[in-house]
């Protein structure tokens, strides 16, 4: 060893990445912590810690209660409804995946047996007259249904650890949507769904409007979340997360690991079949296709965004995800300003010191107006395409980006390099990662107005698949959760 | 008698479909102990290519090229994408999830398998695309005994999946690499130390797997006709049943397992009603998971304490 | 010996094999109320394998466990738990992202009752039975001093060192109110004054909390310190049982230690 050696560096102080074995270091590192925050956070962070958990759910739920006051119209109101159905899912899923850890990959079964189960028990589907029970009578045969189905479903996790149970519940997801496709359509509707449902009512009482179903959802929604705040700092709470954590330890302290396990499916199972007859009494029909896998891995991306493990953050995420990807990405306009927004924000955030920061900028910027300049004067038709957005934001980019005449088989092309350039962007270390950052987000700005723009529903899935691969690679434990430490046996 | 004899023959030709794609399946599973959901994907991707090998040769019904020659470019060109994707993939989505929670590569797989069936959808449209078949390898040439027929493409899907198989079994147990991934898959560390070169190994044994899955969609194109983006989900999920059946993990368990699923839907298909494929094929599946967790032909693990 | 009463923990003749290896053979093994038994033997001897037998991991392949006089043979791990007996790890099994105060509160699902409900509704069993387990918590947390304070509780169990994770293990065991404790191999990887703490412990569970105690140990000093009574294992049999200072020295001890011929050992050096 040379003597002139640098003094080895302090070990990073961020979250822990393994076992720590050593120092109690827990302490210092919290204190450390509230000193990374602004200054002026510090007395907001202060107080929130002094506030208890329900005042700042009630704050949350009383602006939240605000919003269709301030007049929104039609169709934020049905994102808002969206919005909270999803936070709903999250929610329950966060129970089976997030605290027992029980990867459920059935779960959107259970949200469309509540919806079914609604729609048979308030509609003409079932006998000559069909059955219109009021709301206090069939939401909870419904959710004693699913909890009983919740029971079975989850039964195999007796015998099953971990990615078995996940096939299992995989083709009870998909049994189901056979099920309701193929089987008995004279009851079930087949592919035609049920249509025709009753709104929900109780005493005379109907519930028309979808006011209303924001209301209600925004109850459900406010009322679970203190339920499980109270649940999980209960003796239920802890065996779920001891199962989790070592189910063998937890089988050793007592804990009757596969009937917790039951209880966690069962949990998850009544909260998404509540979440499902609201659904189904709002938008007056269901069909097959409202469970399918895309929905399901939906209310995954909410989750694993917001954090698994958290309340906040598995609500949070499925707020934010419905309201980006149903609110924002509809209209190309706005979706422009998510795109490029969510660039110049992870800018932002990821790129220091500022003069890099500019350089990467002024750099893309040049690229941009050389590329563009260069490719029409050898090809006019290369350039001759034009942003397939609109908006101020198009005509902005109108002389930046490429986009030629057949945007499509350009796009496509495109596209695929710019997987495999974000790919090398990755895995590129020091002045190559910046040296790829302009033509990289040059490149998507090009395959974005070429043809994702274009795409909508297209480019909402594919995002959906990119949060779930970049969470679980770069942020596991999602936006608000805390890493979590595991042993690896 | 004859209709049983048909629906075995052709049991056995979905079933061998099913083997290669859950052979792959298993091995990932063995090196890496991940079920990867986005294997069934890379079936689809290997039928794509196929697709567009023969557009590219001027069409079904008027080929360039030879079909001999045809069918080996599209079987090497599939084979090398989707390998080279499965590679991709446990490069930069799995490995650096190596040491994470279990279940942070479960969901990164079902993350990846849904962004590349939409990946797919925006490449390559909606719509279903059609090898037409039966334009260049005609229906009538097949073998006939009696009243049974067994297509071309069938005869083909039957030799090449039997040859792959074989061979496949013969490295694993024959050869350096083969004990290679045998040692990784029975515990990596202790792989490690012993100089194995881990990285190298789980990425042929995935170039491998995803190699088999996208033979298996070429096939799959030229024996049922129909390519869209979502045909990976289903087999995929066939696929798993096929593993789970026969052991996860277990090269000979994977191809019973295939083979029994294809037979079982098959038969079901024919005498019963295809309504119910799917539905019975998961209460095989549930069934065996209950009856015996570790497969027909796994080994049931001891619990480390 | 205590051989007038029914100890507290009889093994009886109880086998175990894993396939063609025969992990346990007829071993007989008893633990008396408030005595103190180590399990002594090189590595591979069985000794854990003992532990899981008890616990219910395993499940004996031939003979009886019998606790407090009743067979517990065949019954499942949390239900052995229940009934008394509590265990620590070898390889420290704690809930690592839980809190260390919850890691204890945990182990007392067993003894409550509140259904989800009730403590959803925070009715009066819940609330009762919360301050209880809170209560009880605390205690046998305090029973480690300084070591695990209360400032420490509310920090995620991965936060403490290493002796201190040991430590929250026996407090969790602990905490399920048991009869019997096993411990295994609690000083392992500690140093001198730590593993010397640990042996007054181990009398201080004894005479304190009025526990049986079967510990596994390799540190002889440990195994001096507590034991009433020592049992040797080697290749799944007993080989030696007694005090210490007699199992010590016992031949086939040494022999089981350090191979069949010491002096042919010694001079190879």
């Amino acid at each position: 060893m040379s003597i002139d050696q640098p003094p080895a560096s302090p070990p990073p102080a961020g979250p822990p990445g393994g076992p720590q074995v050593g120092a109690d270091e827990w302490v210092a590192r919290q204190s450390h912590r509230q000193e990374q925050l602004p200054a002026w956070l510090r007395p907001a962070q202060q107080l929130a810690g002094r506030v208890g958990w329900w005042p700042r759910l009630a704050i949350a739920a009383l602006v939240a209660a605000a919003l269709p006051a301030l007049g929104l119209g039609g169709f934020q109101l049905q994102v808002g409804i969206n919005a909270l159905l999803l936070a709903m899912l999250a929610l329950g899923l966060n129970v089976t995946v997030g605290w027992a850890g029980l990867l459920d990959l059935g779960y959107v079964a259970f949200f469309g047996f509540g919806a079914y189960g609604f729609a048979l028990l308030s509609s003409g589907q079932l006998g000559s007259a069909g059955i219109h029970l009021p709301a206090y009578l069939s939401l909870p045969v419904v959710m004693v249904g699913a909890a009983i189905l919740g029971l079975l479903v989850g039964l195999p996790s007796r015998r099953l650890i971990g990615d078995y149970l996940a096939i299992v519940t995989l083709f009870f997801g998909e049994a189901f949507l056979e099920f309701t496709t193929n089987v008995a359509p004279g009851t079930l509707g087949g592919a035609n769904g049920i249509v025709g449902i009753d709104p929900i009512q109780a005493f005379g009482f109907q519930l028309t409007s979808n006011t209303g179903y924001f209301y209600l959802l925004l109850i459900l929604l406010v009322a679970t979340m203190a339920a499980l705040r109270l649940l999980d700092s209960s003796r239920t709470g802890r065996a779920w997360r001891a199962v989790r954590e070592d189910p063998l330890a937890a089988a050793s302290m007592t804990i009757p690991v596969s009937r917790v396990k039951l209880m966690a499916f069962a949990f998850g199972a009544v909260i998404a079949a509540l979440a499902g007859t609201v659904f189904a009494a709002q938008q007056i029909s269901v069909f097959p296709p409202d469970f399918n896998t895309a929905y399901l891995i939906l209310i995954y991306a909410g989750l694993i965004l917001g954090g698994a493990g958290s309340i906040t953050g598995a609500v949070l995420g499925g707020l934010v995800v419905v309201i980006t990807l149903d609110g924002f990405l509809r209209s190309p306009t706005e979706a422009g300003y998510i795109f490029y927004g969510l660039i110049v924000v992870a800018l932002l955030v990821k790129l220091r010191p500022w003069r890099k920061l500019g350089g990467v900028v002024a750099a893309t910027v040049a690229l941009g107006f050389a590329a563009h300049a260069i490719t029409g004067a050898i090809s006019a038709s290369a350039v001759a395409g034009g942003p397939q957005s609109s908006g101020w934001i198009a005509s902005a980019v109108r002389d930046w980006v490429i986009v030629p005449a057949s945007p499509k088989a350009a796009g496509n092309i495109g596209f695929v390099v710019l997987v495999c350039l974000l790919i090398a962007l990755v895995q590129a270390r020091g002045w190559w990662r910046t040296a790829l950052l302009p033509p990289a987000i040059y490149l998507a700005a090009c395959v974005w107005e070429a043809r994702l723009v274009a795409e909508p529903s297209i480019t909402r899935q594919i995002l959906i698949g990119v949060v779930l691969i970049v969470m679980m690679n770069s942020r596991p434990q999602g936006l608000l959760g805390s890493r979590r430490v595991e042993v690896i046996t | 008698m004859d209709f049983f004899v048909q629906e075995l023959v052709n049991g056995v030709t979905t079933g061998a479909l099913y083997a290669l794609v859950a052979l792959g399946f298993s091995m990932v599973y063995g090196v890496l102990k991940l079920l990867n959901f986005a294997h069934g994907d890379l079936y689809m991707i290997g039928a794509f290519t196929g697709y567009f090998v023969i557009q590219w040769f001027g069409g079904p019904s008027a080929l360039t090229i030879p079909v001999p020659l045809l069918l080996v470019i599209m079987l090497v060109l599939a084979a090398g994408l989707a390998g080279g994707l499965g590679v991709a993939i446990e490069r930069f989505a799995y490995r650096p999830l190596r040491n994470a929670p279990r279940i942070a590569p479960l969901i990164t797989a079902i993350g990846i398998s849904f962004f590349l069936e939409n990946s797919a959808l925006l490449l390559f449209g909606g719509q279903t695309r059609v090898y037409n078949t039966p334009d260049f390898i005609s229906l009538s040439s097949g073998l006939s005994i009696g009243p049974v027929t067994i297509s071309t493409v069938q005869i083909m899907v039957l030799v090449l999946g039997a040859a792959l198989m074989i061979s496949l079994q013969l490295l694993v147990n024959r050869t350096r690499l083969g004990r290679r991934m045998r040692a990784v898959a029975a515990d990596r560390e202790a792989a490690e130390m012993l100089g194995i070169n881990v990285n190298m190994t789980i990425a042929v044994t995935f170039f491998l797997g995803s190699a088999l899955a996208g033979v298996a969609g070429v096939m799959a194109g030229l024996m049922f006709n129909q390519v869209t983006n979502l045909i990976g989900f289903i087999v995929g999920l066939k696929a798993f049943t096929a593993a789970v059946v026969g052991g996860i993990g277990s090269i000979p368990g994977a191809m019973l397992g295939g083979l029994l699923i294809g037979m079982a839907e098959s038969f079901i298909t024919g005498y019963v009603s295809s309504t119910y494929t799917n539905l019975i094929v998961f209460g095989i599946l549930i069934a065996v998971m209950l009856l015996r967790p570790s497969g027909l032909l796994g080994r049931a693990q001891l619990q480390k304490v | 010996m205590t051989a007038e009463r029914e100890p507290v923990l009889a093994l009886d003749q109880v086998c175990l094999s894993f396939g063609g290896l025969r992990a346990l053979r007829e071993l007989d093994l008893h633990v008396g109320d408030r005595e103190v038994v180590s399990v002594i033997g090189p590595n591979g001897a069985g000794k854990s394998t003992v532990f899981n037998v008890i616990t219910g991991i395993y499940e004996p392949g031939g003979g009886d466990v019998r606790f407090g006089g009743r067979s517990i043979a065949g019954q499942l791990p949390h239900a052995i738990a229940r009934l008394g007996i509590a265990r620590t790890f070898q390889s420290l099994r704690l809930f690592l992202n839980m809190s260390v105060i919850e890691n204890v509160m945990a182990a007392t699902y067993g003894g409550t009752k509140a259904m989800p409900w009730e403590s959803i509704l925070r009715l009066p069993r819940a609330r009762r039975e919360e301050r209880e387990v809170r209560a009880l918590a605390e205690d046998v947390l305090a029973f480690f001093g300084q070591r695990l304070a209360g400032y420490r509780w509310d920090q995620p169990a991965y936060s403490l060192s290493y002796a201190n994770r040991r430590r929250l293990e026996i407090a969790r065991a602990l905490a399920t109110r048991p009869r019997l404790l096993l411990l295994d191999e609690p000083a392992a990887g500690m140093n001198p004054a730590e593993t010397h703490e640990i042996t007054e412990l181990i009398g201080r569970l004894r005479d304190e909390r009025d526990l049986s105690i079967l510990v596994i140990e390799h540190d002889m000093h440990v195994v001096a310190g507590c034991s009433d009574r020592v049992i040797a294992l080697d290749h799944g049999v007993k080989i030696a049982e007694g005090g210490f200072d007699d199992v010590a020295g016992h031949p086939a001890v040494i022999e089981a230690y350090l191979g069949r011929d010491p002096g042919a050992l010694a001079e190879d050096g």
